[in-house]
């Protein structure tokens, strides 16, 4: 009923939105909190089994089974979720060992990005990838929190520390996420600083921030919701992956990128909604662009609005599927509803996605 | 980081207190130095058997499991050759434990490396038994192994901070059983400006550890991370015997190699005999270009280019590439071969930017000899893309020079255009282009040139003055050896203003004088020396004769501050004779610049025979006195004067000059004694002008 409610009262708004695009960045008609997640035990065994037995080996490290079976920071942190979710604690440590011995060791506390089984060292490129760090000390907050370990609590609180004294840039008044901790601020790119919005994973936000309270967490939130509403306040309402804030009121695709709504992006709803963060408009507009009378999950270019590719794996379209089941209540298609993981990256987002359905909206699926 | 760093020398020093007290207790040696106990909570090894982790070994033969037990003093017998099987192994047997059998499983999991799953079954019991607690060495025997994973690891990826943060963490893995990690500690130390630490590091290992293999890595590790010396300083640690005795005569012929490398390239420093007799040695005992390379260009700057070619043959031969490609070249060419030296560099032109160097030079040095050479057309043709293409003014204006010097006019004038149009500032090619376009007649194009340089070049101003172009044929015209002996055109026809008593006409005068002498009591070298100094050359890498053939020739075409550059390079490399003769011409040159002081420097740089040594005293006298005197500073003209008519009787010139000299310093009396001497030589004008001037400044009330 709440959502049926939220949906009428969202009426207004969205008249409004092209005239106030941007007075709605700076006073939102919706509320600025995050509902937790529990996390623990909103998997099936017969999901994670099969995600598991596909993708993590015994060593811990999960395999991007699309990418050359490299492993990522990224992967590891969702790994980790996931298998609280699982409730396993024994491949979570499993996880977490092999993260902890082979990514951990970077001089400033963060994870070295990619790791290449075929290469020599095997971490073929060790900056770090801001999202791979907050989904790990995340999960190892809540694990740690969860199973009483306080191995995994230090972990987590080191963590957090360290991603907030190194991925946090500041612009005059904003505070913002940087991708990588070198490489996309100010001055060190031409069109710095560049950010990332799908690394904003919000429902991480105040459990780091109880974690590491002398960073400011809660302003570097807002300005992802900020930049959000800013970048899906043009013609295409499609954020770029890459985005360059380096005008920060008029933001632009950064360069070298290309400017799609693209891989990294279609994350963001999912993140969102994780948060509870359910009001925000511009979900609507994105729910009515997925839905399967239009295009559907895809590769957009934000220009041009022209799809580049449409994505059928059942690990995007349960994106469309949770978005509107959380805002009008629809069920999960059954067609969905059978896990058959094939690739690394969708797979994990079905896993993230069931998850959250399966702790918040059980009628759904 | 500075916290971590002090408290891992604490550790490594700890342990080195250890491993002495380990080494000195049975002869029952002094205490430790401190009283700092060892860090290491693991068991003391005997003598200098490494710290192996016995702990999966001790647990097999507590559960009697025989089969294991082999297994496992197998494995590690494989990993430390050094290792000797506790012999109490048969007692901890001897008592019944209860087995446990997933601590069997684990250690299995554990022996095969299998960390993540061993942490995964503890996790596992943990779950369905939380009051179960894994045995205490297996959770110190995790941590180790994963410590030395992450050490390992950050190491690999250059996070120097991790290294050593991690090595703090677990002073137990710094023992002589992970020499692997003790490395890395010390190149971590290297990489954050610590070297004393990782010499440190080094010294503990080499005091401690015993496997001579490691030993000698352990001093290759420190020549890629520590300065030369204290390298040989760790060289006192080697070991003449035992059983194992240390070899590290490597190590001290790389250190003489890079001795004699350092000399190699900088021909103020010599490289002592016994280092260039292991050089010698290293280059007999390997087939590697390396070393040759080493002694061939420690021979070509050290002024033995025939020596050094030999050299860069052998090194070409061993497949030495580029470096010894371009070596052999600049020998050739040191050489003079000229010819054979562009045959050669031809081929190499492309392998690398210094090939390419060396060939234009060679190639232009080859175009611009004087007389031109014959040069087969195949040669000049294949030149012209290659300095074309690379854009090498140098290179168009030799080509110019040899145009015009084998009557091609036009040929000439356009190369001169185009080395212009690479270098704007390029005063030879301006020059040749005057001489060019006034042979071709081409009134418009030369006065163009004129206009535009005429303010720049004295030459390019006298050939407009209308008197040079016979001169000028002259001095590039090809066969004519002994060419002009005269003095060169500059001289006689340089617009000097030229005011009565003043200093600036005389020192033009003598300072000819002087070359004059010169050149007809040394006419050989420069006779016989090529004349080929119309273009810009740099002097370096000449031989020393043709150096200081250059330096003359220099100063024939009244170019001295490019005449001192060559007879530098001869002094530098000359025999003695050459640099006297070197020496001489740069004070010569410096004269002719007036830069008095520098000249007398020069003069010093190496002993002058008796008349030469007078001749440029007199003349650095002579302009000093006259520097003085234009500067106002009159007592110290006299003075100079003074000093000069000590050693040559005083010209009537500077008789003038002493005679204003008193003037100015109101000495009447003893100008007008000078003036009358001068009067009496003949000089009436001069010294009439000085005589009335003391007058009316005696009786200015006459007037």
């Amino acid at each position: 009923m709440r959502i049926f409610a939220k949906r009428r009262s969202a009426l207004l708004p969205c008249l409004l939105a092209g005239l106030l695009a941007l007075a709605s960045s700076v006073s939102p008609s919706w509320s600025l909190t995050v509902q937790t997640l529990n996390v623990v035990g909103t998997l099936s065994p017969a999901e994670w089994d099969a995600y598991r037995t596909r993708f993590i080996e015994d060593d811990g490290r999960i395999a991007d089974n699309a990418n050359g079976n490299i492993s990522h920071s990224e992967g590891q942190g969702y790994g980790l979720l996931l298998a609280l979710a699982a409730n396993d604690r024994v491949t979570f440590e499993k996880i977490w060992t092999f993260t902890f011995t082979e990514l951990l060791i970077r001089d400033d506390g963060l994870a070295a990005w990619k790791w290449d089984p075929s290469a020599k060292p095997r971490v073929t490129d060790r900056n770090n990838a801001t999202d791979g760090d907050i989904l790990l000390a995340y999960a190892l907050a809540k694990a740690g929190a969860a199973w009483k370990e306080p191995r995994y609590a230090a972990a987590a609180q080191k963590l957090a520390k360290a991603i907030g004294k190194n991925t946090f840039g500041r612009d005059g008044g904003s505070v913002f996420l940087l991708p990588g901790a070198e490489g996309f601020n100010e001055g060190e790119r031409p069109d710095g600083p560049v950010v990332n919005l799908s690394y904003w994973i919000f429902e991480a936000f105040p459990v780091l921030a109880g974690l590491a309270p002398e960073y400011e967490w809660n302003r570097v939130w807002r300005e992802g919701v900020n930049l959000l509403q800013q970048t899906t306040s043009g013609r295409i309402r499609l954020p770029a992956d890459w985005i360059s804030i380096q005008r920060r009121m008029q933001t632009k695709p950064a360069d070298g990128f290309p400017p799609e709504f693209g891989y990294n992006s279609l994350r963001i709803p999912l993140y969102l909604l994780r948060a509870g963060m359910t009001d925000l408009e511009w979900l609507r507009a994105l729910k009515q662009r997925w839905s399967a009378e239009n295009e559907g999950v895809a590769v957009v270019n934000v220009v041009t609005g022209q799809v580049r590719e449409r994505l059928n794996d059942q690990g995007y379209a349960i994106l469309a599927a949770g978005l509107a089941c959380a805002l009008d209540g629809t069920p999960v298609p059954a067609a969905l509803k059978a896990f058959e993981p094939q690739l690394y990256y969708p797979s994990t987002l079905y896993l993230m996605t069931k998850s959250w359905l399966g702790e918040k909206y059980p009628q759904c699926v | 980081m500075r916290l971590a760093s002090s408290a891992i020398t604490i550790a490594v020093l700890g342990l080195g207190f250890a491993a002495i007290a380990q080494q000195d207790s049975p002869a029952g040696g002094q205490p430790p130095a401190s009283p700092s106990p060892t860090p290491n909570a693991a068991p003391a090894p005997s003598g200098n058997q490494p710290q192996v982790d016995e702990s999966a070994l001790r647990y097999f033969a507590s559960q009697g499991d025989t089969r294991r037990v082999n297994a496992e003093i197998a494995r590690l017998r494989a990993l430390y050759p050094n290792w000797t099987p506790p012999s109490d192994l048969s007692q901890l047997s001897a008592g019944t434990v209860t087995i446990d059998p997933i601590v069997e499983r684990l250690w299995n999991l554990y022996k095969e490396d299998r960390i993540a799953e061993v942490r995964a079954a503890i996790a596992e019991r943990q779950s369905s038994d939380p009051n179960w607690k894994p045995p205490e060495e297996l959770v110190t025997a995790l941590d180790t192994v994963e410590a030395r994973r992450r050490l390992t690891n950050a190491s690999d990826s250059g996070q120097w901070r991790t290294v050593l943060s991690v090595a703090t963490e677990n002073p137990n893995l710094l023992t002589c059983v992970n020499v692997d990690v003790l490395w890395r500690v010390a190149e971590a130390f290297a990489k954050t400006e610590q070297p004393n630490r990782t010499r440190d590091v080094y010294t503990y290992l080499l005091t401690n550890c015993a496997n001579p293999g490691e030993r000698l890595a352990t001093l290759q590790k420190a020549l890629s991370l520590l300065p030369d010396n204290q390298v040989a300083d760790l060289l006192q640690f080697e070991r003449k015997t035992g059983d194992e005795p240390d070899n590290f005569d490597s190590i001290r012929e790389e250190l003489a190699r890079r001795r004699v490398e350092r000399a190699a390239n900088d021909d103020k420093m010599t490289a002592s005999a016994e280092d260039l007799a292991t050089v010698e040695r290293l280059t007999r005992n390997s087939d590697e270009p390396g070393p040759v390379l080493v002694l061939a260009w420690y021979n070509y700057h050290h002024g033995n280019p025939a020596r050094a070619l030999e050299l860069f043959k052998t090194a070409l031969d061993r497949n030495g590439g580029n470096k010894a490609a371009e070596g052999y070249a600049m020998s050739l060419r040191a050489l003079e071969r000229l010819a054979e030296a562009e045959v050669f560099a031809y081929d190499w032109r492309d392998k690398a930017p210094e090939n390419m160097k060396i060939y234009l030079d060679v190639a232009t040095a080859l175009l611009a000899q004087d007389p031109p050479p014959r040069l087969e057309t195949r040669i000049v043709s294949r030149i012209v893309p290659v300095v074309t293409s690379q854009r090498f003014p140098d290179g168009a204006q030799a080509l110019g020079w040899f145009s015009y010097n084998t009557s091609q006019f036009q040929t000439a004038r356009d190369w001169f255009r185009q080395a212009l149009s690479w270098r704007a500032d390029d005063e030879p090619s301006a020059y040749g282009l005057a001489l060019s376009t006034q042979r071709l007649n081409d009134r418009a194009a030369f006065n163009a040139i004129v206009a535009q340089w005429r303010d720049r070049s004295e030459r390019i101003a006298d050939l407009a003055a209308g008197t040079t172009p016979r001169a000028a044929q002259q001095r590039v015209a090809p066969p004519q050896p002994m060419a002009p002996l005269e003095p060169g055109p500059q001289e006689s026809m340089r617009s000097v203003p030229v005011r009565a008593g003043t200093p600036r006409a005389f020192v033009e005068h003598t300072t000819t004088a002087v070359e004059q002498g010169f050149t007809t009591a040394t006419a050989g070298p420069r006779a016989s020396g090529s004349r080929n100094c119309l273009m810009t050359r740099n002097p370096d890498g000449l031989a020393p004769n043709a150096a200081l053939a250059l330096g003359w020739c220099l100063m024939e075409a009244n170019r001295p501050m490019e005449a001192a550059s060559a007879f530098d390079q001869a002094i530098r490399r000359g025999s003695a004779r050459t640099r006297e003769e070197a020496a001489y011409g740069k004070s010569l040159a410096y004269l002719r610049k007036n830069l008095t002081s520098e000249a007398a420097v020069a003069a010093a740089q190496a002993p002058q025979t008796g008349p030469r040594r007078v001749e440029l005293s007199a003349s650095i006298l002579g302009q000093r006195a006259l520097a003085a005197y234009r500067d106002g500073r009159y007592v110290e003209a006299i003075l100079a004067l003074s000093e000069r008519a000590r050693i040559v009787p005083e010209q009537t010139d500077l008789m003038l000059i002493r005679g204003w000299s008193y003037f100015k310093l109101g000495r009447y009396n003893d100008a007008e004694k000078v003036f009358r001497a001068v009067q009496r030589t003949g000089y009436s004008d001069e010294a009439s002008v000085g005589l009335n001037a003391v007058l009316e400044a005696r009786y200015p009330v006459r007037q």
